[in-house]
């Protein structure tokens, strides 16, 4: 760990373009949302050392080796680039590679761009691509869609736990609630408990309602080192924990279907790193791609024993205004769900947060925030942790 | 001398064709499941493992194992992945093997509501086709 004590890593700006049905190229929402966190940053695109792209499926929309076409679009093209994939995660893996290596001296100042466009290609192939994220051999190739292998391990909790469908229909109600505050949501709609029971089931147990959208959009963020923040004269998050992990990628390597073990690795290395407790987070944006999830997240989190998460969404503890408020943004739920660009959209409104310009969702006094993205299953999984200046 | 074990185990793994999926399907269409042990823990690892999960080890023995087991949890697909359009609905399940710590997920054909194959019911994998493992309910009475 002795490495990450280099430099101390910064947010020094972030920026998304909204989340939905998007007309444009997926260069073009990439180039924008770019463009939003240099502009936030108050930054030159010239200072920018390198680029981190996160991108699963830019063969859909015709352009994959995004980095050289995003660089160049900035003005930049000299400066080195990749593209990382990492399924649904593959934005807080990138987050996690661009802070390694601002981390390490490598880089003074970087740029994250996650990116995603999907929605052209309809539900049922947008459904088959995303398939070919789980084991295929296994899962995919079986018939399982994403729905369903989440659909497994809600029908396993609530043969567990004291648990039922309307309970994981309460977290989708909060979400929606919360994205109803945020311009940027996808799904901007005020829904209920019975709207969720009487939406069509996608995967028993799971309904319409209880998964998260397909969308488009692109989040961004510079990260740079504490000397590069300073220097700037603008509000700035440190990032205090950094932690990854990895499960069986099938779900039937594992031992337990109610839990995902990468969240766990990835948690306590992420806490170990900050000196933190789940106890002293105080607010968190998990990966809410279905109800159960963001379930199962905030057990795995630490913030309730297993089995507890039900209760305390019962006793509103993860509403906006609770005790520990999860997915203030709407979550993948409602903030909508573009896979390549979610990782980096959590740190987007964690920095919104953090900074206070949050708007009507801004949460008082919050001092330390986590974000929780996972690829799949919770194959790959990456906690980031945030604390402000 | 241990270059020559070295040079032996690459020979080794050229000749023999580590990547067992085809055996692990023909033996799922004759209702096993082709697993390997490990010669030195002795753990046992799904046959698409090269190395032991438990030890590092790259020495198995192949052992078939029994294609029974019960229902650990399962799904109801209505809205299906391309190619899986006739076959709604259909069950995806993951089951736990009577003769072994592994559990094995496939597919179920002609299952369209939960209390048909409530968690714990007593299934067999019968085959593999386009639809990967084929699972079955091992009694016909409920």
């Amino acid at each position: 760990m002795q490495i990450f004590d280099v430099e101390t890593v910064c947010v020094l700006g972030a920026g998304s373009t909204k989340y939905g049905k998007l007309d444009d190229s997926i260069s073009d929402i990439a180039v924008k949302s770019s463009v939003s966190a240099i502009e936030s940053a108050n930054i030159k695109p010239q200072e920018i050392e390198a680029g981190y792209i996160s991108n699963v499926f830019g063969i859909a929309d015709k352009q994959v080796h995004l980095g050289p076409v995003i660089m160049s679009n900035l003005g930049i093209s000299e400066k080195p680039s990749l593209s990382i994939e990492s399924a649904c995660g593959s934005g807080s893996v990138s987050l996690r590679e661009a802070f390694a290596n601002v981390a390490a001296g490598f880089y003074n100042a970087v740029l994250v761009t996650g990116v995603e466009k999907v929605t052209q290609t309809g539900t049922e192939w947008t459904t088959t691509y995303f398939s070919y994220c789980s084991d295929f051999f296994y899962e995919g190739q079986a018939g399982a869609s994403f729905p369903g292998l989440f659909a497994s391990m809600a029908r396993a909790y609530l043969n567990e736990y004291d648990a039922t469908e309307e309970d994981f229909a309460s977290v989708a109600v909060k979400n929606h609630n919360n994205g109803l505050l945020n311009p940027k949501a996808h799904l901007r709609k005020k829904i209920t408990i019975e709207d969720v029971m009487n939406s069509p089931v996608v995967a028993s147990p799971l309904k319409l309602y209880d998964c998260c959208p397909f969308s488009d959009g692109a989040s961004s963020v510079i990260l740079c080192n504490e000397k590069f923040a300073k220097s700037h004269t603008k509000d700035y998050i440190k990032i205090i924990g950094s932690g990854r992990g990895g499960s069986p990628a099938a779900l039937q390597g594992r031992d337990h279907m109610t839990t995902i073990p990468s969240t766990k690795l990835a948690a306590q290395s992420a806490y170990k790193m900050a000196g933190i407790s789940p106890k002293d987070v105080d607010f968190a944006e998990v990966h809410d791609c279905f109800t159960i999830a963001e379930i199962v997240d905030s057990e795995d989190l630490g913030f309730f024993n297993k089995g507890e998460a039900i209760n305390a969404i019962r006793n509103k503890e993860t509403e906006l205004r609770g005790s520990i408020p999860i997915n203030p943004s709407g979550g993948l739920k409602s903030k909508g769900h573009p896979i390549g660009a979610t990782g980096v959209g959590q740190a987007v409104e964690t920095f919104d947060q953090l900074t206070g310009n949050a708007g009507e969702r801004t949460i008082k006094n919050a001092n330390i925030g986590l974000t929780h993205n996972f690829g799949a299953t919770g194959a790959s999984c990456a906690v980031h942790i945030f604390q402000s200046v | 001398m241990e270059l020559l074990v070295q040079v032996a185990q690459f020979i080794f793994f050229k000749v023999c064709d580590l990547s067992a999926k085809q055996e692990f399907i023909d033996a799922a269409k004759s209702g096993k499941i082709l697993a390997r042990q490990c010669k030195k823990c002795n753990d046992v690892n799904l046959a698409t493992v090269y190395f032991c999960r438990k030890c590092g080890n790259n020495q198995f023995e192949n052992i078939f194992i029994d294609g029974t087991g019960h229902i650990e949890t399962f799904t109801i697909i209505t809205v299906p992945p391309t190619g899986f359009e006739k076959y709604v609905p259909y069950a995806w399940v993951i089951m736990k093997l009577n003769d072994s710590k592994l559990r094995i997920s496939g597919f179920m054909s002609n299952v369209s509501k939960p209390n048909e194959i409530p968690i714990g019911t007593e299934v067999q994998i019968y085959g593999f086709d386009e639809r990967g493992v084929l699972i079955k309910k091992s009694k016909l009475c409920y």
